[in-house]
Formats: C-alpha cells, sequence, structure tokens
C-alpha cells in the first residue's frame, strides 16, 4: 500500500485516528448524540417559582441582554419587583443587529453608523440558533418571533486554504467535492485493506463483511473492485438533462488522494458535525435582534436605560446600586437582591461590596477577542454566478477563517456578507485598523475566492467585541484552571447578589447560557426567599 | 472602485515577506494596539498599561512568554507572529514612552517559545 495508512497494518486506534481525520469519527460521535447521549441543552423550560413570598420583593437586574431580560421576565410573573439598569440605549446586550442608522463607537473611537440598504443586516453578535438549544426557541416561540432555516453548512459553498501545497491548495473547491473525494478514497484504502486481512481489526469475519459493505456504502465504491471513482455527489463535468445533449451528462473526475491530503482542505469536514453546528439551524426572520425586541415588549417597561452601574453595595438587609445615567447625572436604587449579568471583565472594573475570594474569581477570568464584518455587495454573486446559496466559505485566512453567505433575501438584488469571523491573536490585529481598512482586508480576502468580490462591495459595518466598553470580548474564556478555582465561586450568590450570564455556563456564548444560566440563578434567587 | 483596487494592491504588497528588518513600532500598532493604545496606556481595568510596567521592562523571557502563550485575557501570538517579529515589538514596548529597557533578542523569543506553555484555552469553538 502506498498511501498515509501503510505501515504493517493498522491498529484499531489508527484506524480510528484516521477516520477521525476525514471527519467519520465525529460522524460515528453525531450518532451517539442520538441514541441521547447530551441531548439539547440542558434545560427547556423556566423554572417553576411557586409560592407566593416572593410578592413585592425588589431585584434589582444589572445588563439587559437575553440573560437580565430572561430573568426581569421570570420574576415578574413570580410576583417580584424587578427594576433593570442597562448601559446602552437599547436592549439585547450582544444580542445586536446592525442595519441602517445602528450606530458603534469602539474604545479606539472609530464610530460608524451603518448605511446597508433597506431589508439588508448583519448579526453582529450571536447569529444562529441550535434546533437543540430549547431554552432560546422556547422564548421564540413566547414571544412570536418568526424563525428561519440558517443554513449552516452548504456542500456547494468553497473552501479555501492556502496553507497546504498541491494543485488543490490556494484556490476555492467546492466543499462537496473534497467531501465526497476525500470519504471515497479513504473508503477504498480501508475496504481493500479489510477485505485482504492487512487491517489488524477486532471483528469477526461476518462483522469485517459487514464492515465492507459499510465502506462500500460510504465511499460510493464499486462493490466489484472497491474501487473509488468519483460520485455523482461531487457534482457533473456536464450536467445531466433533457434529450441527447446534455442527455446523461458527463461524471466529474475526483481529485486524487494525494493532492486532498497536501490541500489541508478536509480539515472543514468535521467542523459543521460538531454537535453545537448540526442542522437544523435557525435565525429569526429580519435579524438576531428581534430576540431582543420580544423581551423588550415583555419587560421593556421595568429598564433604565443609558444608566452605568458605578458601584453595588449590600447590608444584610438590601443591596444599593450606584449608578450614573444618561444625563451625568449620580443615582441610587435601593433593593432586596441583585442579579448582575454584566460580563465579568466589566464587572471587574466596578466597584463591588463582595468578598474578596469572589472578587478575586470575577478578575480570573479572561474573555476572547472576537471580531465580525458584515460587507453590503451590490450584487448577489455567489447566487448568481456560484449557485451558493448561504452557507459558509471557511479558509484558513489569518483573521478571516469564516466568510458567511446570507441566509434571507435568496434571489434578491443585493446581499449582506459576514466577511470575517476571527479569534484571539488575529482578531486583535484586525481590530486595530479603522473601520475602512477593515473592510479593505476583509474585501481583500474574500477577492481571494470570488473574483466579483471587490467590485461589487458597497458598504461595510465591522465589531470587535473586545473593543466595546459594555462587553470587553466576545465571551469568556474559561481554562481548566479558571473552571476549577473561580467557576464554582461564581455559581454561589455573594451575600444579595447573585451572577448570571453565558459566562456561568459550559455552552458560553451563545444566548441559551444566559437564558439558562438565569434560569438557574433565579431558581436560587427564589428557593431562598420561600425559606426566609 | 478605483480607491479600492489600489488599496488592494497596497495590501498586497503590505502582506509580503520581504522586509528584512521587522518594524517594531509598526508590528506594535497592527497586532497590539487596539487593546493596549498606540499611547502604551492600555483601557483602565480592561487592557494593562505597558508604559512603565515593571513587568514588560522585566525579565525579557517572561515578557517574551506572555507574548507567545498569552496572560489571563491576552491571545496568544505564538503562531501569528516569527521570533524576530515578536523581538522587534519587544524592543519597541520596552523602550517606548518612559520605559528605558534593554532589547528582546530573537534568541531570547525561542528559548521562551520552548518554555512550559501556559494552560491551554479552552478548544475555540465558534458560536
Amino acid at each position: 500500500m502506498d498511501s498515509g495508512f501503510s505501515g504493517g497494518g493498522l491498529t484499531r486506534r489508527r484506524f480510528f485516528d484516521s477516520l477521525a481525520a476525514i471527519g467519520g469519527l465525529s460522524l460515528a460521535m453525531a450518532g451517539m448524540d442520538a441514541l441521547g447521549f447530551g441531548f439539547a441543552s440542558a434545560k427547556a423550560a423556566p423554572p417553576t417559582l411557586d409560592g407566593d413570598k416572593g410578592k413585592g420583593v425588589r431585584v434589582a437586574i444589572l445588563g439587559a441582554g437575553v440573560a437580565g431580560m430572561t430573568a426581569a421576565y421570570e420574576l415578574t410573573k413570580a410576583g417580584y419587583q424587578c427594576q433593570v439598569l442597562e448601559a446602552r440605549p437599547f436592549a439585547g446586550g450582544r444580542c445586536q443587529t446592525a442595519r441602517k442608522g445602528f450606530a458603534d463607537t469602539d474604545l479606539l473611537g472609530h464610530s460608524q453608523v451603518c448605511d446597508f440598504d433597506e431589508g439588508h443586516y448583519i448579526n453582529i453578535g450571536p447569529w444562529r440558533i441550535p434546533y437543540h438549544h430549547r431554552s432560546t426557541l422556547h422564548y421564540t416561540k413566547l414571544f412570536g418571533v418568526p424563525l428561519e432555516i440558517m443554513v449552516n453548512d452548504n456542500d456547494a459553498a468553497y473552501v479555501y486554504f492556502q496553507e497546504g501545497s498541491g494543485p488543490l491548495a490556494g484556490k476555492p473547491v467546492r466543499k462537496g467535492e473534497i467531501a465526497a473525494d476525500t470519504r471515497g478514497h479513504a473508503a477504498e484504502l480501508l475496504a481493500k485493506a479489510a477485505r485482504k486481512g492487512d487491517l489488524d481489526l477486532p471483528m469477526t469475519a461476518e462483522d469485517r463483511d459487514l464492515f465492507v459493505a459499510y465502506l462500500v456504502n460510504e465511499g460510493y465504491l464499486s462493490p466489484k473492485d472497491l474501487a473509488y471513482a468519483g460520485t455523482d455527489g461531487r457534482g457533473w463535468a456536464v450536467h445531466p438533462g433533457a434529450g441527447l445533449d446534455p442527455g446523461p451528462g458527463k461524471p466529474s473526475a475526483p481529485y486524487a488522494l494525494h493532492d486532498l491530503l497536501t490541500s489541508k482542505a478536509w480539515q472543514v469536514l468535521n467542523s459543521v458535525t460538531d454537535y453545537d453546528q448540526q442542522r437544523t439551524m435557525f435565525q429569526p426572520v429580519g435579524g438576531m435582534d428581534q430576540i431582543a425586541r420580544g423581551f423588550e415588549r415583555n419587560v421593556g417597561h421595568m429598564i433604565r436605560y443609558e444608566t452605568t452601574v458605578k458601584k453595588v453595595s449590600q447590608t444584610g438587609k438590601g443591596v444599593t446600586i450606584a449608578f450614573v445615567d444618561r444625563l451625568g447625572d449620580a443615582g441610587e436604587i435601593e433593593a432586596d437582591y441583585c442579579l448582575c449579568t454584566i460580563p465579568l471583565a466589566v464587572l471587574k472594573t466596578i466597584d463591588l461590596q463582595v468578598s474578596r475570594p469572589f472578587k478575586a474569581a470575577i478578575g480570573q477570568v479572561a474573555y476572547t477577542p472576537v471580531n465580525k464584518i458584515g460587507l453590503q455587495m451590490k450584487r448577489r454573486f455567489w447566487e448568481e454566478d456560484h449557485f451558493i446559496y448561504g452557507g459558509h466559505v471557511y479558509n484558513d485566512i489569518p483573521g478571516v477563517r469564516t466568510i458567511s453567505l446570507p441566509s434571507y433575501g435568496w434571489q434578491g438584488q443585493k446581499g449582506v456578507i459576514l466577511g470575517y469571523y476571527a479569534f484571539y491573536g488575529e482578531a486583535a490585529m484586525v481590530s486595530a485598523k479603522s473601520p475602512a481598512d477593515r473592510a479593505a482586508f476583509a474585501v481583500a480576502a474574500g477577492q481571494r475566492v470570488f473574483p466579483e468580490y471587490a467590485e461589487s462591495f458597497e458598504t461595510s459595518f465591522s465589531k470587535s467585541w473586545h473593543l466595546d466598553p459594555h462587553n470587553l470580548g466576545g465571551w469568556a474564556d474559561w481554562t481548566d484552571e479558571t473552571r476549577k478555582a473561580a467557576y464554582p465561586v461564581l455559581l454561589e450568590p455573594d451575600g444579595r447578589l447573585y451572577l448570571a450570564g453565558e459566562h456561568l455556563s459550559y455552552i458560553g456564548g451563545w444566548q441559551a447560557a444566559g437564558i439558562e444560566s438565569a434560569w438557574q440563578q433565579i431558581a436560587k434567587l427564589h428557593a431562598r426567599v420561600q425559606q426566609a | 472602485m478605483k480607491t479600492l483596487l489600489a488599496s488592494l494592491a497596497l495590501a498586497a504588497v503590505a502582506a509580503s515577506p520581504a522586509l528584512a528588518q521587522p518594524d517594531g513600532r509598526q508590528l506594535f500598532a497592527d497586532n497590539c494596539s487596539a487593546c493596549h493604545q498606540p499611547t502604551g496606556k492600555g483601557i483602565a481595568g480592561a487592557f494593562p498599561a505597558l508604559d512603565g510596567d515593571r513587568f514588560v521592562t522585566g525579565d525579557p523571557g517572561a515578557v517574551a512568554h506572555t507574548v507567545l502563550y498569552g496572560r489571563g485575557g491576552m491571545p496568544s501570538f505564538k503562531d501569528q507572529l516569527s521570533d524576530e517579529q515578536i523581538a522587534a515589538i519587544l524592543t519597541y514596548v520596552r523602550s517606548a514612552w518612559s520605559n528605558k529597557a534593554g532589547p528582546e533578542t530573537p534568541q531570547a523569543v525561542d528559548a521562551a517559545r520552548a518554555g512550559p506553555a501556559a494552560s491551554a484555552h479552552a478548544q475555540l469553538q465558534a458560536h
């Protein structure tokens, strides 16, 4: 065998490692989820807040993101008196959609006002709702927020890997071709070796035959000689059609295994099989902020906007929140309890009357630099010229990584592309640029994939979450150490102060995390009130 | 549109690895200034000041390790920047503003690269 799988037969471990490299193990694990291992975000419905001792109990909620608004909604239903303080002039926290007129100023002083055409938008914060985020879907249904499918996997979309080598490196290749050929070649090698007995498989002869049958099925192999010679799943050289021409069409020829391997493009194949990324994926019609608006319709009257928390102090009997309002005037509110959803990166800059370990735990948690940019294109060239409807162009361009094609406005005139979605040092790098230079950077990257990119570009809106004074990062970036040292401390109240938000979960960064954390913390608070 | 294409061409030139001597000030502006600010003063409570900071002007190995592997909210730059680039950035940072520490060598960065890695971040996860 003159392949990467040679070397004196495969052990079971190496076999699975090899499969994992082409996405097979992810598929197997997806199967495990389907069997009920860890299915769905942990909670599907809000806690039942029974008993009437909550009536009139005052709760100050800091932050009108999805966590804060979830708490306000559920506590109010149980009779609590909630007041929500929000630093921004609008509710939603990171649940933001940039559309015409949306304004943003970052810590570097870069001010942007979105000038997309009417009807066009980019979700600069959360942009996907997995079907198993039942907590988020609980509220979209309850508040009547219409959903549509978000195309999170598209076989027709290109992948672009420049770091590899060979004829497929540094050029756009359709994901379906990479997937079909990598799987086909791998299945062929395994099937041939298995049939010859080259694999040291812990299997009975009967299982081995079934294994070969599976590989024939999986890789679209010829049952006779176990060869992979392409499959229509990778697309056609000439599409079949009417009459004799094109008639039966002409099959497309597969790429060589060597070229696929050296291109490194196979790295994308397991991305959308991650549990968080599987189909079905949703988005709200018209932008993710429709979720924020749904909450706001129900709790908006409790929110004090443009009110920045300066100090949280407490006694054995209650809490006092000192703030500065939109006019710069200082004020205070008093409450029996406080539920604080302010991101820890910001909270650590606020004067908090809490225990030393609690304060230290807040300071230990890092936040992830995250960038996004929306690029309005005057023509939907990806649909018209490339027949790509939604999905992502995964790539290894530093600072870009994901280009995403819109799942709204199909076959319309214009559209807004997500031009990059990158994290950590790469995000820090791009965010140092002016908004115009960020757009130029993103357009230059996209031009490598689509020749129509630069000539179609009209206007952009970019967001760097680490440069947003109200967030200082995209989401909490837990390490093994901080999970151990800080996380358990922050889950428990400090006196009358409870924390909630995506940071207090293992599904961080998702809206479901904020909602479910709020559910958990208000259940704790309510149990305490009932016992008092 | 001409302007944009021109700036695209400029971007391509800037990306070419032809520069023999990495420019520490420019590299700092490109990679670090978004958080630490061009003034080196950072953002109080969020991003630490580098100007006048004793850690930054202290042990070159420790500073290099921080850039390579990150610390707290600071990301790792080990895959993004070469030893020469990190040395140029740190040489600039250690002598810019009110700082007056000696230069950072690529050798010191290389040695720090081989040192113990800081705790790995949770696997990069898109949302």
